[in-house]
């Protein structure tokens, strides 16, 4: 098909992808025994508005895919194109105001010995640049408690109280709220609920997919929870040894079911076991 | 009693003495606590500060410009050290022992020789007022009105979003890029801003004592590492004010234990050991502390 058809018959806004990963490569180790590609020649392209699944087995790069993303590692080659900009080689502290993300440790997605409120106005300006207006004042507070008050964590009356007093899940839900907070084109979401209890992870992962929807938010989440993979999200990728092997979206996506998950999964299994 | 008479006559002295070590304590307190840094810098950016003023102040400029001039050039101190451990990810303790050493030989260049005497030069404390080198309570107001002064600015800085973002820094190093914070231009700042501090304390005691001396550094990482640990067993770390006024209330109270120790008859030369016990008590006790009620927990 010609690419300008190709392009209008998915509308106009679908013009060009948000995020399109091309070739990305990554050895860690390289020259060494123990050297190993976490990336091999992925390419894959995001359109706005997607709420893609990633999945795969340990060390199928998934971690580095989205530390890649955010630049918090740099590929060896390949590029990464976000709206239409080159963030190749663009420090990740640059890139915070596109992309934002939260950790699968609850401990690294929060600064532990600030406050809740301060937590919040650091993320709210982020991209925006740090100046030297006064970190919080009357307004911003109302504007945090007023937030927290909405998502019903009980957080809205604690604002001044040291995140480090939080449970993990009570701190990955500040984390997820301070990513989404500057409104980022892109949210990565990196096992967020791993760490967590199963009952606090169905309540993080349900805020999660409130979020998303609300803000029209474009994520990339990676998970090890099949029913999270089948529950949640327009597109689920399957990553193997660096690279994208399958790639369910649309129609096949939300009929998926845990049967289909399993044996494309355990394929994906066998075959590593071939190759191996 | 006369050993405690002759501790009573020096509490003055001692006291304003301390006010100008409280910036080497806050210059030590910055990068310790706020970026969680151990920078050694101090150690060559206090005589750095002392000589760089001397040094201009024998060249005839105004003491003002001594002044600032001695305090810049421990900002590009600290800068250094901050800028070798980033570029060449080299150990922080290692970073600062290397500017600190380098710094010797500069300083035996900018002054010339190992010592010199500023008796007859301008002095910025003449400036202010001509009898404050000679009266001590004049002294403590105007040290004092100069430390509020610095503490404020520090104080309003660290409420910023700026300063808040320099935390993060400290706190969660791996949080801080995906924040939109630059971790090299923080650490860069943070430490310049710390050895700039400790070079104005240098800068300001060899007006006071009327001479520098290279070697005037010796120790002076210790003093203020002791003064800072004193200062927070006594105001504890619970809110940035706390933290900011730690250095300060502890260089009060160290340097006056010394004065007490000097008095009880201990020879100068007995205190670096003192200190290094008391840093070592200080920082060990709440370990052994923690380790004991362990040890209950495990019991009960």
């Amino acid at each position: 098909m010609d690419p300008q058809v190709a392009a209008s018959a998915r509308g106009p806004a679908h013009a060009a992808p948000l995020l399109a990963c091309e070739g990305l490569k990554k050895t860690f180790n390289a020259g060494q025994a123990s050297a190993r590609p976490a990336l091999d020649g992925l390419d894959l392209a995001v359109d706005r508005g997607d709420f893609i699944v990633v999945i795969g087995s340990n060390g199928a790069g998934k971690s580095t895919l989205l530390n890649t993303i955010a630049g918090a590692i740099e590929p060896d080659t390949g590029t990464l194109t976000l709206d239409g900009r080159d963030i190749t080689r663009l420090p990740a502290h640059r890139r915070a105001g596109m992309i934002a993300r939260v950790f699968q440790d609850p401990m690294i997605g929060t600064a532990a010995a600030m406050t809740i409120e301060e937590n919040l106005a650091l993320a709210e300006r982020r991209g925006k640049g740090h100046g030297f207006a006064f970190n919080l004042n009357a307004a911003n507070r109302r504007r945090y408690r007023e937030l927290l008050a909405g998502l019903e964590l009980g957080m809205e009356n604690r604002l001044s109280t040291p995140v480090a007093q939080l449970s993990g899940g009570q701190r990955q839900a500040l984390s997820l709220v301070m990513a989404s907070l500057s409104k980022p084109a892109l949210l990565l979401l990196d096992e967020h609920t791993a760490a967590l209890d199963p009952r606090t992870a169905d309540l993080v992962m349900a805020m999660t997919r409130r979020l998303v929807a609300e803000q029209a938010l474009t994520t990339l989440m990676v998970t090890h929870n099949m029913r999270q993979a089948i529950e949640t999200g327009n597109r689920l990728i399957m990553m193997d040894a660096g690279r994208v092997r399958d790639d369910i979206h649309g129609a096949e996506k939300s009929s998926l079911t845990p049967a289909d998950l399993a044996r494309k999964f355990k394929i994906e299994n066998d075959r590593m076991l071939l190759e191996s | 009693m006369d050993l405690i008479h002759a501790f009573l006559n020096l509490v003055p002295v001692t006291l304003s003495q301390s006010l100008i070590y409280s910036f080497i304590a806050l210059g030590i307190m910055i990068p310790f606590r706020l970026l969680s840094f151990p920078d050694l810098t101090s150690e060559g950016a206090f005589p750095l500060g002392g000589c760089v003023c001397a040094a201009f102040l024998l060249a005839g400029y105004t003491p003002l410009l001594a002044t600032v001039a001695g305090a810049l050039t421990g900002v590009a101190a600290g800068a250094a050290t901050a800028l070798i451990h980033l570029r060449f990810r080299i150990n922080p303790l290692l970073s600062g022992i290397l500017v600190f050493t380098g710094l010797y030989s500069v300083n035996m260049r900018v002054l010339g020789r190992s010592n010199v005497a500023l008796f007859s030069t301008d002095n910025i404390f003449a400036r202010i007022n001509p009898d404050i080198l000679t009266n001590v309570g004049l002294q403590i107001v105007t040290f004092a009105i100069i430390l509020g002064a610095v503490f404020l600015v520090l104080r309003w800085y660290l409420m910023t979003q700026s300063g808040t973002a320099m935390r993060v820094i400290g706190i969660n190093p791996e949080l801080a890029p995906s924040l939109g914070i630059n971790p090299w231009a923080y650490t860069v700042a943070g430490l310049g801003i710390a050895s700039g501090l400790t070079a104005l304390g240098g800068a300001l005691i060899v007006q006071l004592q009327g001479y520098a001396d290279v070697g005037m550094g010796t120790g002076i990482l210790i003093n203020g590492l002791a003064s800072l640990v004193i200062g927070e067993t006594l105001t504890g770390r619970r809110t940035v004010l706390r933290q900011l006024l730690a250095p300060v209330v502890g260089a009060v109270v160290y340097y006056q234990l010394l004065s007490l120790a000097l008095s009880l008859g201990l020879q100068p030369s007995d205190l670096k050991i003192a200190t290094a016990a008391l840093v070592l008590v200080t920082l060990g006790l709440p370990f052994l502390r923690e380790r004991g009620a362990l040890r209950e927990t495990m019991r009960a």
